[in-house]
């Protein structure tokens, strides 16, 4: 079978040989974790009323709730609260955060649920709101949310993002050949909770493994097709992602719901199955750790809130000799300034860069007009025109050439020879257009 | 630039083509025609190469060091564009021109312009042409510069007129085998269409040039010498058109940056170069055309521009008058 693609789009090198015959590992506890309030897009958790310093909590409680845009966050060991505090964070700040100290068993007490067919589409629903899920793919939406689409959206197609596009993740891949009926599982109760009458799982063709497995788990399911993709980055991209698979383009501004797609990620739907099956709430997941910088490369199993550290410590990372940490992929992810930050649900990857690997420096010059970030660019924007406006922080003429629109994924920056920090300098001016259109919206409604 | 921003977030690879190697790779290409110019015109081409190498990048050093910039030698653009003006001139051409189109090259069509990155003309072809423009008044200088014109030798086959020109004259001509393999007569770099397509192969393996730019150029002056009742082999395999459609067209800084831009930019060069084959001068008329559209690629780039991933409108004037006069007609 032909794979899929999207348009444009860059051929960037995969790194995953290390990793991704790696077979899942657990990670020992550690003894303490740092469970943040916000682990999610939208509003942060407050601590519930019964959490205060000292009190005792068990594996898997709920220890912070929100209203809205939230997920609920748990417990993720048994032991005493030991801090409620503003800790590091793998976003770089500071966000308020509650510590256990680990005391007692921490092995989650399996609640056998019932299966989906005799849940109801909204009993799914809120089984995955209690149980803290969000998208674990990178920018953690609320996934409750995201299966409660407003009744004036028809949903038609669910799609399951395999892609893993990012170099060096393996989790996803480890979760389809490892819990291949758990993806399934997931996927049908996603299925179920949205009303969508068929499911694609797209996967890219450097995985041929795990499209096989799935292909043979689903041959009895007529709705579900499994796609090979061609890896190409980004495609995980949500709108690449759609538009490989279903060939519509996600409208500017707009949601997958808008063209009638939702757009689910692996570990999600394994987390997904885990909580439907036993109640299981968002406690663990599967992280890949690798890059030059690692000793012990590979996919291992750990709690919410372990900090860096330990986890690079157990693998052996030298941290002293000027390595850069990583949390997500290297196109995307962001280089850590505090390794006391803790793993979150959001977190697929850590990697360790050796100083001599990688982007080295930090020097740019002018753009040549090479071609290649305009070639490349997945939202056919024009990086180049954007870079420069962006430096000279001409606004409104970043908002008419559509900078809103950069899915931020990194590739200009990658492709340019002259080094130019083109998605930087976009993210940096995004803010500024955003402003600069609220002022024109007030100003016309005057 | 925000320093967190910079360093903290992604990407954190890199891909391996910098403008540096970028330029490396363009000299390594250039290697093929080199040697065929050394071996038709021996001490000549060492001669005139050295002379345009040397002038580039002396030009370079002087005009950053008055203009207070940093120094780019290291990006090798100056060496690239000294190879190309040499390789425009006849190897027997006097010392003198090579290095003066040089110097108009890479310090008035480069450096002046802002630098690599921000020149809107060919630097190369600029030099050359500028160097024909002002022929006129070289007939007092080339006199009183002649005591120290050089004598490198005889070299026979220094006699043979342009193929272009022959075609012209009516003169019969070469075969094609003999254009394709070598031939010596005009400029350095149309003594081996063979060896420019070898450099040519290796620029597109190594993904550096565009082929689109020289597929529409070449596909276009075949079709319309074609048209024009003219031998379309013979216009493909004489003049500067290989060096000029591989090697000066596909320029980086001069040529448009979207891919539709590309094709046009390559049609329209290649239907300025069949006038003024066909209609004006017999030579010269690649470098000419080429440095016209050079001035027009801010246009096309307007006309060709792609719309938005998700939009629906296009931004390119020219769609929007397609799909108004649609929308009028229906
Ligand atoms: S970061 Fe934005 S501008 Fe750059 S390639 Fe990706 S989508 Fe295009
Ligand atoms: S990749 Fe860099 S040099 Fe090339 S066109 Fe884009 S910004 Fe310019």
């Amino acid at each position: 079978m032909k794979s899929k693609t999207f348009r444009q789009g860059g051929h960037i090198p995969h790194f995953k040989s290390d990793t991704e015959h790696q077979p899942i590992v657990t990670l020992p506890v550690p003894e303490r974790v740092i469970i943040p309030l916000s682990q999610h897009i939208g509003a942060p958790c407050d601590p519930l009323p019964d959490v205060r310093v000292g009190d005792r909590v068990t594996v898997g409680q709920p220890i912070g709730m929100g209203k809205g845009l939230c997920a609920p966050v748990h417990a993720s060991v048994s032991g005493y609260i030991e801090a409620i505090e503003e800790r590091p964070h793998v976003c770089n700040r500071n966000i308020m955060s509650i510590v256990i100290r680990r005391e007692g068993d921490d092995t989650w007490n399996e609640v056998a649920g019932k299966g989906i067919d005799e849940l109801s589409a909204q009993e799914i629903v809120d089984i995955i709101g209690q149980a803290g899920i969000v998208g674990m793919g990178g920018a953690g939406f609320p996934t409750r949310v995201k299966l409660s689409p407003p009744p004036n959206k028809h949903i038609d197609t669910l799609l399951l993002n395999g892609a893993e596009c990012e170099p060096f993740l393996t989790s996803d891949h480890r979760y389809m050949l490892e819990h291949g009926e758990d993806v399934i599982l997931g996927l049908k109760a996603a299925m179920k909770a949205t009303a969508a009458q068929r499911a694609f799982i797209g996967i890219e063709d450097n995985k041929p493994d795990a499209i096989a497995h799935l292909q043979s788990l689903t041959a009895q399911d007529s709705n579900i097709a499994v796609v090979p993709l061609e890896t190409k980055y980004p495609q995980g991209g949500e709108k690449q992602l759609i538009y490989s698979i279903l060939r519509r383009e996600v409208p500017t501004g707009g949601l997958p719901m808008d063209v009638g797609a939702i757009v689910q990620n692996i570990g999600t739907a394994v987390a997904i199955s885990e909580a439907v099956k036993w109640r299981k709430p968002l406690i663990e997941r599967v992280v890949t750790l690798g890059g030059p910088g690692v000793l012990q490369k590979g996919n291992y199993l750990v709690r919410i809130g372990t900090p860096l550290s330990y986890l690079l410590d157990k693998c052996g990372v030298e941290r002293d000799c000027g390595v850069r940490v990583i949390v997500g992929g290297p196109m995307t992810g962001v280089v850590q300034s505090d390794l006391e930050a803790p793993v979150i649900k959001t977190t697929g990857g850590v990697l360790a860069f050796t100083p001599e690997f990688g982007r080295r420096t930090d020097a740019y010059s002018d753009c040549v007009r090479c071609g290649k970030c305009v070639e490349q660019c997945p939202m056919y924007l024009y990086p180049n025109d954007l870079g420069l406006l962006a430096e000279a922080e001409r606004i409104g003429d970043l908002d008419r050439r559509h900078v809103l629109d950069c899915i931020e994924c990194g590739l200009c920056s990658y492709v340019c020879p002259s080094n130019r920090p083109i998605v930087q300098f976009i993210k940096l001016a995004k803010p500024a257009v955003w402003a600069h259109r609220n002022r024109l919206a007030t100003g016309s409604g005057r | 630039m925000n320093p967190y921003i910079l360093s903290a977030t992604g990407p954190h690879i890199k891909a391996k083509t910098t403008t540096a190697n970028a330029m490396r790779d363009v000299l390594v290409a250039l290697i093929p025609i080199t040697l065929v110019s050394v071996y038709f015109f021996r001490a000549y081409a060492i001669f005139l190469i050295s002379v345009c190498l040397t002038t580039a990048v002396l030009t370079e050093l002087l005009f950053r060091h008055y203009m207070k910039k940093k120094p780019t030698l290291r990006d090798g653009s100056a060496l690239v564009t000294g190879l190309l003006v040499a390789m425009c001139f006849s190897a027997t051409t006097s010392w003198w021109r090579g290095a003066l189109a040089t110097f108009i090259a890479v310090g008035i069509a480069k450096e002046l312009m802002g630098g690599l990155g921000w020149n809107r003309f060919n630097p190369a072809l600029f030099g050359r042409v500028a160097i024909i423009l002002l022929a006129p008044w070289f007939v007092a200088i080339n006199a009183s510069l002649s005591p120290w014109s050089l004598n490198l030798g005889p070299v026979d086959v220094m006699t043979h007129a342009t193929p272009l020109a022959m075609l012209q004259q009516g003169m019969s001509l070469p075969s094609y085998t003999t254009l394709f393999l070598g031939f010596p007569g005009g400029a350095m770099s149309e003594a081996s269409v063979l060896a420019v397509l070898i450099g040519a192969a290796y620029l597109i393996y190594r993904k550096l040039i565009n082929w689109r730019i020289p597929a529409a150029m070449l596909s276009t002056v075949f079709v319309f010498t074609l048209l024009l009742g003219k031998d379309p082999v013979y216009h493909l395999l004489t003049g500067g058109l290989m060096l000029g459609s591989f090697f000066m067209a596909t320029d980086w800084v001069t040529s448009p940056i979207n891919n539709r831009g590309k094709v046009a930019f390559g049609v329209l060069i290649g239907l300025s170069i069949v006038v003024f084959r066909v209609i004006l001068a017999p030579t010269e008329g690649v470098a000419f055309s080429i440095l016209i559209m050079n001035a027009f690629v801010p246009t096309i780039e307007r006309l060709t521009r792609s719309r938005t991933f998700g939009h629906v409108k296009a931004t390119s004037p020219l769609s929007r008058m397609v799909r108004t006069r649609e929308s009028t007609a229906s």
